[in-house]
């Protein structure tokens, strides 16, 4: 039995979302897919944030939205990374980062 | 990469059906997967939508965050396209110069024109009064019902009574002030001064509602007889000249004909009411009944009410009229004055000028619209040329709206820049009309280019831009796009163009005989009054005006400097003539009098008749050049204690003894006898425009006034003589203050003053309407003959003459223009009555103005013609067949 999934941290989502973007343009159910996988279920994260998350992304100018075709042939909406989109997901990283080791430097052993 | 053509936009519909081809998207795919993971198709389905979680809330939420993207995007493009169209638009100007100099500099004169006129509209007309609550500001009149003279001056018994009285009204008060009458002599510190003084009730500060810039305004008790009345109130422009503004001259006492007056307070500068010309407030009160008696019949105040909350007109006048009936039956000096009349203060100020600014205003926006009219024209034509490139654009994929908002920008461009020109211009002609107006245009020192004026002028030179825009816009977009490719680019040549463009041509020639029209009646009507005979001859008369003072100068001393004033002016060198007069032409009016004739019978309670009363010395009209055309002129014979004589004019020699000689008749005055000794001709007194009205001129020696217009013919430049005049004053009076010197010619001009700008505007813009109209009708023959050159090169290889191809289009041009002419014709006489109220001596109809502004149109007509239709008989067949 696995551990119960956590809940997100507020605002992670964002940036998990324009770090997978960052690798390639694609659609709604393939980030989706994405960070289940990356992450291996540690994180509970239903779809309709998600959905929320990159129209609002969108709005911000950090994604730009095309229907475009998925693998099976239908018609899908994929995500591309904007230069803002790039700029943003750079500074959320490093902050994410700097917050991770501060929280980690308290986690170790003395 | 930028999008070639037209941006994809969406709807909230497409935004919503897009959200749920997106959503369903993700949970078939969700399923699909599942299923292939092995489960159940029922159960992977329900468990792709738990998974999903609340698809309602997401499905608002993004529909929203959609809208709001789609906004964003919409107006980014929109601001693209825009400065897309603002480059290519630039570029366009910049690649067709001469089209785009001539726009602007036509629209430059339209809206500069424009902006000027408005900007007089605006600080005469529309801007509010500077007091609180101006609208709720009346100027009143006593009402003569006996006589039916709606427009009497009040009595200052009257005002008290009306403002002890008034139950709903906020305020009565009422002034006295006579431009070069009123006003009190300036001893003590510095030069003796004359000071042109504003005489005010209890009421008058009160009723304008406008606090003191220093000090403080009278109370109640320092404005009524016996109170602590010898206070004075300075206006901004004296307290600037002669105190240098300095705060220390509240509460020091001012030498007013040679009694202290206490500086109370300062007024601010935008007090301007009820004249620019004022120096000081003074109480009416301190005003000794030996000079002006306070009593009832003598009306000589102006007077002013405020209305309280809420009241309307209505309601004042109704309220004064309980008033002024309840004091006619009171007293009998005012049983004929059982009402009163009012007006708002705004209008009673702006009265004169109101129509002739309107009128003006009206004119101008003609111009615009003929500058409107001819530039669509113009372009309407371009349009045609540019038909290949448009066409080539809509088959590129570009929308029409966005072609036409493409044009448009371009037309709006155009008209900003021209508008930008033409305020620079108004700012030059606000200045030129504000010197040429003279004292002609009340609150003229408030008309100014402010932000509202420059507001108007951006908001006119938008407007102009689509309004000349629009239609060459909307037309060259509409032709048959094939039918453009086809022909070659010519579009707009067709049929319907022509007849667009034909009609633009008659408007404008119909506008361009309104405003031809219009100046020509004015110029008719100014040309008549400058042929008035004034009744003197102002050539090198010098007028200096003093007031004596009669303190210093008591009666009977009073007649004998009198005279040895005029003994000493005349005996200076240069000087051919002097004599006196108390109110020079068109600066007074004098006084006015009852009287009847020796025969004359009066009904019970019906009033004698009136005359204007004049004093004057002996060779007074002598010297101003005036006709005696029955008797003598009053002489040294006619002393002061020698038997009461009078002088008359020729409108009441005429009007009370037709058909007889008046002199040697005699009037019966105050109930006495007085034999008439002459007849003079009328002379103009009130108005260059108004005939002599019946006037009786009194012997100044015999019945003394202090106010006096020295008037010296001169042998040279009057003004040369001012200074020597001056000091045979002085020499008589040192302490003699000077109220005004001017010349007899300067007051004739500016009698004029108004006719004469109303003139050279409508003029200018009759011109420029002129040019317009012509460039209108140069402009489509040329077009048409550019366009025809095939045509004609054919007529003329089949045997046409050169001379009938001219004639045909000289016949095309005059016959527009006749069309043009007889609707403008039309329209003209019908708007002439707005114009009849400034028209002199002539109808709004005048048939001569008429014929000779149709002859100008079609000479004008004839011309903008003949010139392209030279250009048509000159096409070289060959030439013509062979090319396009």
């Amino acid at each position: 039995m696995p551990a119960k999934p956590m809940d997100l941290l507020q605002g992670t989502l964002d940036v998990l979302i324009l770090r997978t973007l960052a690798a390639e343009p694609m659609h709604g159910y393939a980030v989706s897919r994405w960070i289940r996988e990356r992450t291996g279920g540690t994180l509970a994260i239903e779809d309709a944030p998600l959905y929320k998350a990159l129209h609002r992304l969108e709005r911000a100018g950090c994604v730009e939205a095309e229907w475009g075709l998925s693998e099976n042939n239908r018609r899908a909406r994929y995500y591309r990374l904007t230069v803002r989109g790039r700029r943003r997901l750079k500074d959320e990283e490093s902050a994410w980062r700097r917050y991770a080791a501060a929280v980690f430097k308290v986690l170790e052993p003395v | 990469m930028r999008r070639l053509f037209r941006h994809v936009r969406r709807s909230a519909s497409d935004i919503r059906s897009e959200l749920d081809e997106e959503m369903r998207f993700h949970i078939d795919a969700r399923t699909e997967e599942l299923i292939a993971g092995g489960s159940l198709p029922k159960e992977a389905r329900a468990q792709a939508e738990r998974e999903f979680g609340d698809m309602e809330d997401a499905r608002e939420y993004i529909a929203r965050m959609d809208r709001a993207t789609e906004h964003a995007r919409r107006r980014r493009w929109f601001m693209e396209e825009f400065t897309q169209d603002i480059v290519y638009a630039m570029r366009r100007l910049r690649a067709s110069k001469l089209f785009a100099i001539t726009t602007i500099v036509t629209l430059a004169l339209g809206i500069g024109a424009n902006t000027a006129i408005f900007s007089m509209v605006r600080g005469v007309l529309l801007r509010p009064l500077p007091f609180p609550e101006p609208e709720e500001l009346y100027r009143v009149w006593s009402h003569n019902t006996n006589v039916g003279n709606p427009h009497v001056p009040v009595s200052s018994p009257d005002v008290e009574d009306w403002r002890a009285q008034r139950q709903k009204i906020a305020d009565v008060g009422g002034y006295r002030f006579a431009d070069g009458a009123s006003g009190l002599d300036l001893t003590g510190s510095g030069d003796p001064e004359r000071l042109s003084i504003v005489f005010v009730t209890t009421g008058f500060f009160g009723t304008l509602g406008m606090p003191p810039l220093l000090g403080r305004l009278p109370r109640d008790d320092e404005l009524v007889r016996g109170g602590a009345d010898h206070v004075v109130v300075l206006t901004h422009g004296f307290w600037q000249r002669r105190f240098g503004g300095s705060p220390d001259v509240v509460g020091t006492a001012l030498t007013l004909n040679g009694e202290p007056y206490e500086v109370l307070g300062v007024m601010p500068p935008e007090l301007r009411y009820p004249t620019d010309r004022a120096d000081a407030f003074v109480p009416y009160s301190s005003i000794p009944d030996e000079s002006i008696p306070h009593i009832r019949p003598v009306r000589i105040l102006a007077a002013i009410a405020r209305a309280g909350d809420g009241m309307t007109e209505e309601a004042v006048l109704a309220e004064l009229n309980t008033i002024a009936g309840r004091l006619a039956q009171q007293y009998p000096e005012n049983e004929s004055y059982t009402r009163v009349t009012i007006e708002p203060l705004q209008r009673s100020i702006t009265g004169s000028v109101r129509v002739g600014l309107l009128v003006l205003l009206g004119a101008v926006a003609f111009v615009l619209v003929l500058a409107c009219v001819n530039i669509a024209s113009l372009m309407l034509a371009r349009a045609t040329t540019r038909g290949r490139e448009i066409a080539t654009r809509v088959a590129l994929g570009a929308g029409r709206a966005r072609i036409v908002r493409q044009l448009l920008t371009e037309s709006v461009v155009l008209s900003l820049i021209g508008g930008a020109a033409g305020v620079g211009l108004a700012y030059l002609i606000v200045n030129g009309l504000l010197g040429l107006s003279g004292d002609w245009l009340p609150r003229g020192a408030e008309v100014r280019l402010d932000a509202v004026v420059l507001l108007f002028a951006t908001a006119l030179s938008i407007t102009t831009g689509l309004l000349f825009g629009m239609v060459p816009a909307l037309r060259s977009t509409s032709a048959n796009l094939q039918s453009t490719l086809r022909e070659g680019g010519r579009g707009l040549a067709g049929t319907e163009g022509r007849r667009l463009r034909n009609g633009l041509v008659v408007v404008e020639v119909a506008l361009a005989l309104m405003l031809v029209a219009a100046a020509g009646l004015m110029t008719r009507s100014f040309v008549t009054l400058l042929r008035v005979d004034p009744g003197f001859q102002p050539e090198r008369l010098l007028a200096t005006v003093f007031t004596i003072n009669t303190t210093r100068h008591p009666n009977p001393q009073y007649a004998s400097l009198y005279a040895r004033l005029l003994e000493n002016v005349r005996a200076i060198p240069g000087v051919v003539s002097a004599g006196a007069v108390k109110d020079a032409p068109f600066r007074g009016e004098g006084e006015r009098w009852g009287f009847r004739t020796p025969q004359m019978v009066l009904a019970v309670g019906q009033d004698e008749p009136s005359a204007m009363i004049m004093h004057v010395s002996d060779g007074y009209f002598r010297t101003i050049g005036a006709r005696i055309i029955e008797g003598r002129e009053f002489d040294a014979t006619d002393r002061r204690d020698a038997p009461f004589v009078v002088v008359v004019n020729e409108a009441l020699a005429r009007q009370y003894f037709p058909g007889q000689p008046a002199a040697g008749e005699s009037l019966v005055i105050d109930g006495e006898n007085v034999p008439i000794i002459g007849v003079v001709g009328d002379i103009r007194q009130t108005a260059m425009e108004e005939p002599g009205r019946p006037t009786i001129y009194i012997n100044n020696v015999q019945n003394t006034r202090v106010k006096v217009t020295m008037v010296t013919r001169t042998q040279g430049n009057p003004l040369t003589m001012a200074g020597p005049v001056q000091e045979a004053i002085r020499a008589l009076d040192p302490d003699q203050t000077i109220t005004s010197i001017f010349t007899y010619e300067d007051i004739v001009s500016e009698a004029v003053s108004q006719p004469r700008l109303l003139t050279v505007l409508l003029v200018s813009f009759g011109v420029l309407g002129l040019i317009l109209g012509a460039l209108g009708i140069y402009g489509v023959l040329a077009f048409t003959v550019s366009q025809h050159q095939r045509e004609i090169g054919m007529r003329m290889a089949l045997g046409a003459h050169p001379r009938a191809v001219q004639r045909m289009f000289v016949a095309r041009g005059l016959g527009l223009a006749g069309v043009g002419i007889a609707i403008g014709l039309a329209a003209a006489l019908a708007l002439g009555r707005f114009l009849s109220g400034m028209l002199f001596g002539i109808e709004a109809s005048d048939p001569l103005t008429f014929a000779a502004v149709t002859v100008i149109l079609l000479a004008v007509a004839f011309l903008a013609s003949w010139l392209p239709s030279r250009r048509a008989a000159s096409v070289d067949p060959i030439m013509a067949l062979r090319s396009d």
